[in-house]
């Protein structure tokens, strides 16, 4: 066993589906890579689509953190076999009997998604391996430094930040493509083949309520929001107001905080609370459950977008989003990689029994 | 980001959030992972930079040790631990997934 190259990650998946008929579909995202890669999901689970609530793992996203796809395509796998073969799943110290993977197939929609963009993955595997971008030079006017999008900055959230956040605020996004720190937003929000891949995954499975973005590193589980600190007492203060615009981002003061209803941060909270037990109890790793602000905000992240969209559009479900940043490196040796993967998958797990139930 | 030469990861550790801030502004190096905040107030996080710009990050309040000389070449070594060819192309190989697949223990299922 090895790091999974992007053929094998595509692979992986379609023989996934394949040998799982009754309880595996597989899902061709509608969108290419600009160097003209496709891209495929799986849905998980033995209901017809649309009957149960949705979970949506994704991964990938960033280039160099390439443990991503390898968490996701054997969290799918783990499901699977257990499910086809009656058995319960063991992670070190962590175990779930065959009644409980029943209860996640049958009670929920897992949707997988393991590599969001896997031009970035082969350019990172082949080329430069600390390339975090997708790879698309439309903006680089010619230059290999200014080339690709970070993906995880060009989701529709606060993307105008030089008007929603204080000058003083050190947000990590650039309007730069050659900015040095590859968090180039891109032309505008949903510029990206691979930010709009995801958007039409969370539209096609409208009963997502949770949805989690796996990336590395700093061993923790985040939740919204990651623009500024959240409050649960002024429902004016939001991302929508334009009577806060450059008041955002800055950590001690009392200008501005996002506003979420306490049930929502606590569910958030319940969540990844269980996600890192279950990840401690395999072989002791301690990852921090936290709302994603720290000194450094965010905005345009899948996390922030897809909490953010039944606010934007009453319409559509409300999503409790979250991102895992695993390990403490980006491309650790597969031989610890490998204990990564089972970390994180027995909280992936009981995330989804703790969704489900 | 260049190859001409090696990107090493560094450890930035700055006394307060201010400094921090100023430095990130000013700087702009390629942030890994997020920022940890320590026992004493401190803020550090690790950033993979040319050895040019690892000289210009220390400053009043500011300290920078170097975790990894040469990230790239520890980057290129994982390389050579990413599969060749396609493991899963035979019709019968699917991913097993890493879990032990257990049958229930009596107590387990009583649980
Ligand atoms: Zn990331």
């Amino acid at each position: 066993m090895s790091y999974l190259n992007i053929v094998e990650v595509e692979s992986a998946v379609a023989s996934l589906a394949t040998a799982f008929p009754h309880t595996c579909e597989l899902i061709d995202l509608p969108e290419r890579s600009f160097e003209g890669r496709a891209a495929h999901a799986l849905r998980i689970g033995t209901a017809e689509p649309g009957v149960n609530d949705a979970v949506v793992l994704i991964g990938g996203a960033h280039a160099r953190e390439w443990g991503s796809c390898e968490i996701l395509v054997n969290l799918a796998a783990d499901l699977l076999h257990a499910h086809s073969g009656g058995t319960g799943l063991t992670y070190g110290g962590t175990s779930f009997t065959s009644a409980q993977v029943h209860g996640i197939l049958d009670g929920l929609d897992v949707v997988v998604f393991p590599l969001v963009n896997p031009d970035g993955r082969h350019y990172s595997q082949t080329v430069d391996p600390m390339w975090r971008r997708n790879r698309n030079p439309a903006q680089s006017g010619g230059h290999p430094e200014a080339v690709g999008v970070d993906i995880n900055r060009n989701y529709d959230h606060l993307f105008d930040f030089e008007t929603a956040f204080h000058p003083n605020a050190p947000v990590r996004v650039s309007a730069d493509p050659a900015d040095p720190d590859q968090v180039y937003q891109g032309p505008s929000a949903f510029s990206e083949p691979e930010t709009r891949n995801v958007r039409w995954l969370l539209d096609e499975f409208p009963r997502t309520r949770w949805f989690v973005d796996v990336h590395s590193y700093t061993q923790d589980m985040l939740y919204v929001w990651g623009d500024d600190n959240n409050q649960s007492v002024d429902p004016t203060r939001n991302f929508r107001n334009p009577a806060f615009d450059g008041k955002r981002g800055l950590k001690q003061d009392l200008l501005y905080a996002e506003f979420v209803p306490k049930t929502d941060t606590d569910d958030s909270a319940v969540l990844a609370e269980q996600f890192c037990k279950a990840l401690r109890g395999v072989r002791g790793k301690n990852y921090t459950p936290q709302p994603a602000f720290d000194l450094y905000p965010t905005c345009g992240t899948s996390d922030d977008y897809a909490y953010a969209r039944h606010i934007v559009d009453p319409q559509k479900g409300k999503i409790l989003a979250f991102t895992v940043e695993w390990g403490k490196s980006f491309h650790p040796p597969w031989a610890e990689m490998e204990k990564i993967v089972l970390d994180v998958d027995a909280g992936l797990v009981q995330f989804c029994l703790t969704a489900g139930t | 980001m260049s190859n001409e030469y090696a990107i090493l990861r560094v450890r930035v550790t700055a006394k307060d959030a201010d400094t921090l801030r100023a430095l990130l502004r000013d700087t702009r190096p390629d942030v890994g992972g997020r920022i940890g905040q320590d026992e004493d107030g401190s803020l550090s996080f690790d950033a993979y930079v040319s050895p040019e710009k690892a000289q210009a990050l220390p400053r009043e309040g500011v300290t920078v040790t170097t975790l990894d000389y040469d990230a790239t070449a520890t980057g290129r070594a994982r390389q050579a631990e990413v599969g060749q060819g396609d493991q899963f192309a035979p019709a019968d190989a699917v991913p097993q997934g890493l879990a032990l697949k257990v049958k229930d223990s009596k107590g387990a299922k009583d649980a």
